[in-house]
């Protein structure tokens, strides 16, 4: 993989010195422009009108001239020796300024476009931006210097579990903040102040040891992960506009991670992949109460879920069977063809060209709310004196039911069917010879991701009250390969990121919505180009991305042999 | 850890063959491509605790008769038994009925560690299917445990003890090659191919190659060996196959195989002086 490279190795060599300098100065320039007013108005993003009284996005600015700050003097405070961990002090310094001058544009882009013009930037604005700009520049000029070691820190196990509820403590107020906004620019701000922040700790080599903790600890963090994630109803004071977005975007990352099962693990690519979503959808509508349902049959809707699994799980068996035995592109088209197929038939099954089943493009509305007892899903309830609305209800259905996939996933992963996967991913004919059932795991593979979207269409179909087949065309299909492939192809954690900024990003920003198709396109080629393993990349994938790369595998390999060691220790 | 690797070998004595040591037998084994027969009734049998090289100059066959013996073919004509069963046409089941093989370009995993690599060979003699894997039963664990034990004494036993949590692509190349055997063993083989294991070695390698392959017919396995290095194949094998243009040109102990002036001329042509000096090079 090649970088862009901006500033030759030579050249860094030469002005070091002088881009040192030139990073500090415009660090703390921007550090004290935080004391400034930075527009002419109130109106535009959080309020930043006020001398000496610093703004929340005004304070992430100056954190950012902080960190710069500390990359660069980290050396000098901290400096390497034998037999102490290396930690990239310098590259965390080049992540923060060029974080700081990507915040600082879009702060000023932001006030400009919301107040009008770039007249209404005040002068703080600006000394805040040149200060970023000479960050950033300047901490191009500086070499990068050695690799992180710290992912090999050998560290407490309170240190870690602090360091566990620090990182979901964090993830919940920077959720609850992000989404408590209705500013655009704000929110783009935020994002840019985040994606800085994380680019910095994976420079100073922070993240690589989060991740090694979180491979020692899966079952805390997992843990730590849902509990945070229940707790974030209580944080919305009962209103259901953020709920409607969590809930989409849960259902969203399940058929995600369902699809990941077979695009990331078992590596065959399924084009159409949202008809089994329909499916599971469509079966749980046609046996609801719904006085539109088809069917006069309403089991209780766990047996509805089983059996919009097992509906789906049968389409996947009944597509994969012939297909499967062909190679990747012949599946994709296949796929392809089966997502309009489902799609038309839906429409079709309307009583005129076929048996009314479906009611045709008209769909099934008014499908009530689930019961479970006597708890409705369609009332409000109040769970401790804190307010909780009907989206919140589904919202934590839907928080089992994508624990459940994530169970299924990580588990089928680390096991002997998962190790089966890889091998065929690896050389498909080695793998055959080595006696791995290959056909009969991609088949499992196909048939369990269909169950699994089956699943999440049932509980879906109740939470958007009508199924139409027009939910179910080509393009969601791309939106869910789309969040695996910007998130990162068979890890968990890549595809819920993937996931939610693929809903958040068009919920909360106009400007995405209307050109969403545009921007998910560049993003994808972006990505294509300089990291085609996706935002959090499973190791193994990493390497399958990049063959050739040498230091890449050594560095790898160097990594998991500490863990390794360690699970022998405890086993 | 301590204790040594001890193939089990299931139903070794269910051979029903003439010579119940034999675990391959082929009898009048024809492969024909259209009008081209490529392997014309060869007939081979390789018995438990030998082993059997197959040699002959490039085009003989013996690609060809190889694929009909691993199942990626299935002859024209003839049958090949193993431990007495017609051998099943697809690889995946010649595996499972007790074949295993190793590629002369090596095929490993590479992204895999060198232990993943061999307990992905020990696929086919475990069972843990998608429940039991997702709720960890205690089949699960067992078989879990167990897999990754065995992997570890193959490792062991071939001499890769040390890089158990090495990617297979940043092995040294005749590691690569070890690890490529213990992935095989890790299918409880009765029968080894081994195709061209020395291809690229350099001279230490190969005698390391060839103690490796010496300890595993010990173990009782039989093996088959193709090669190139006449020396290698001399040292090595208990009997020796040469196939010329699909054909059984001679069967034989290394010995009579050397002195035979049809295995020359075979390779090197009639030229007097050029048999004289092939002579000289298989004596050396």
């Amino acid at each position: 993989m090649s970088r862009p490279v901006l500033v030759s190795a030579a050249a860094q060599e030469r002005h070091g010195g002088h881009g040192r300098l030139a990073a500090l100065v415009g660090a703390v320039v921007l550090v004290l422009s935080g004391l400034l007013p930075w527009a002419y108005s109130f109106e535009a993003l959080d309020g930043m009108t006020l001398p000496v009284n610093p703004s929340p996005l005004q304070v992430m600015g100056m954190v950012l001239g902080l960190l710069v700050i500390l990359g660069l003097l980290g050396p000098r405070l901290l400096p390497a020796r034998r037999g102490r961990l290396t930690v990239g002090w310098l590259r965390a310094a080049r992540a923060a300024g060029l974080g700081a001058f990507v915040f600082m544009l879009l702060i000023v882009i932001s006030i400009a476009a919301e107040l009008g013009g770039l007249v209404n930037v005040e002068y703080g604005g600006w000394v805040a931006l040149v200060g970023a700009l000479l960050a950033f520049a300047g901490t191009r000029l500086v070499a990068p210097g050695p690799q992180s070691t710290l992912y090999a820190a050998r560290t407490r196990a309170w240190l870690e579990l602090l360091a566990i509820v620090v990182v979901m403590a964090a993830a919940l107020v920077g959720i609850a903040y992000a989404l408590d906004n209705d500013d655009a620019g704000l929110f783009v701000s935020f994002l840019a102040f985040a994606g800085a922040l994380l680019a910095t700790l994976s420079g100073l080599g922070v993240m690589a040891w989060l991740s090694a903790i979180a491979q020692r600890r899966r079952q805390v963090l997992i843990l730590a992960a849902f509990v945070v994630a229940f707790l974030f109803p209580f944080t919305q004071d009962g209103s259901d506009a953020n709920m409607s977005i969590a809930t989409q975007v849960i259902i969203f990352a399940a058929a995600a991670l369902g699809l990941n099962i077979v695009v990331g693990l078992a590596g065959l690519l399924d084009l159409g992949y949202i008809a089994f979503l329909g499916a599971g959808a469509f079966t749980a509508a046609v046996l609801s109460r719904s006085a539109f349902a088809t069917l006069d049959w309403h089991p209780p809707f766990i047996v509805v879920v089983l059996i919009s699994g097992l509906v789906s799980a049968t389409l996947g068996l009944v597509i994969g069977t012939p297909t499967l035995r062909v190679s990747g592109d012949y599946l994709a088209i296949v796929t392809l063809a089966f997502g309009e197929i489902f799609r038309i038939t839906m429409i079709n099954l309307d009583g005129e060209a076929g048996p009314n089943l479906t009611r045709g493009s008209n769909g099934i509305p008014a499908i009530p709310d689930l019961t479970l007892g006597s708890f409705s899903f369609g009332r409000p309830h109040e769970l401790l004196g804190i307010p909780l609305g009907r989206f919140s209800n589904y919202y934590f259905l839907l928080l089992v039911v994508i624990a459940l996939i994530i169970l299924v996933f990580s588990r089928l992963n680390d096991s002997r069917i998962g190790r089966g996967w890889v091998a065929i991913r690896e050389d498909e004919k080695a793998a055959e010879a080595m006696g791995v059932n290959v056909f009969g795991l991609k088949l499992f593979a196909f048939a369990g991701g269909a169950f699994l979207a089956g699943v999440a269409g049932a509980v879906k179909a109740h939470q958007d009250v009508s199924v139409t087949p027009d939910q179910y065309v080509f393009l969601q299909s791309g939106f869910l390969l789309a969040a695996i492939v910007l998130g990162g192809m068979g890890t968990v954690l890549g595809v819920l990121v993937g996931a939610t900024l693929l809903i958040l990003l068009p919920e909360k920003l106009r400007f995405v919505a209307e050109y969403r198709l545009l921007l998910f396109g560049l993003t994808l080629i972006v990505m294509m180009r300089f990291r085609p393993e996706g935002l959090i990349a499973s190791k193994r994938r990493q390497l399958e991305f990049h063959e050739d790369d040498e230091e890449l595998a050594g560095r790898i390999d160097d990594q998991i042999q500490p863990s390794a060691a360690l699970k022998g220790a405890t086993a | 850890m301590s204790t040594a690797f001890q193939p089990d070998a299931p139903g070794l004595d269910r051979g029903a063959a003439s010579d119940d040591r034999a675990v391959l037998v082929a009898s009048d084994v024809t492969m024909r491509f259209g009008g081209l027969t490529a392997v014309d009734s060869v007939n081979f049998q390789v018995n438990r605790g030998e082993i059997m090289g197959l040699i002959g100059p490039n085009g003989a066959g013996k690609t060809t008769f190889f694929n009909c013996l691993t199942g990626l073919y299935q002859p024209t004509s003839g049958r090949v038994m193993l431990n007495g069963k017609l051998l099943p046409p697809k690889p995946r089941k010649v595996v499972m009925a007790g074949m295993a093989r190793t590629f002369q370009n090596i095929r490993l995993f590479g992204n895999m560690t060198a232990l993943e690599n061999v307990m992905v060979g020990r696929y086919c003699r475990t069972s843990a299917g998608p429940f039991t894997s997702i709720i960890r039963g205690p089949k699960f664990r067992r078989e879990e445990a167990a897999t990754r034990q065995r992997a570890q004494e193959l490792l062991d036993f071939v001499g890769l003890g040390t890089t158990t949590d090495s990617l297979a692509r940043n092995l040294p190349y005749g590691d690569q090659r070890r690890l490529e055997i213990a992935r095989a063993l890790a299918t409880d083989p009765q029968l080894l191919l081994l195709d061209e294991p020395t291809a690229g070695m350099n001279p230490q390698e190969t005698r390391q190659a060839e103690e490796l392959i010496f300890k595993i017919r010990d173990l009782g396995l039989a093996i088959v060996v193709i090669e190139h290095d006449m020396r290698f194949i001399f040292t090595l094998c208990d009997r020796v196959l040469c196939l010329v243009q699909g054909r059984t040109l001679i069967e034989g102990t290394p010995a009579e195989v050397q002195s035979d002036p049809r295995v020359i001329e075979a390779y090197i042509g009639t030229g007097p002086e050029d048999a004289a000096d092939l002579e000289k090079e298989l004596e050396a």
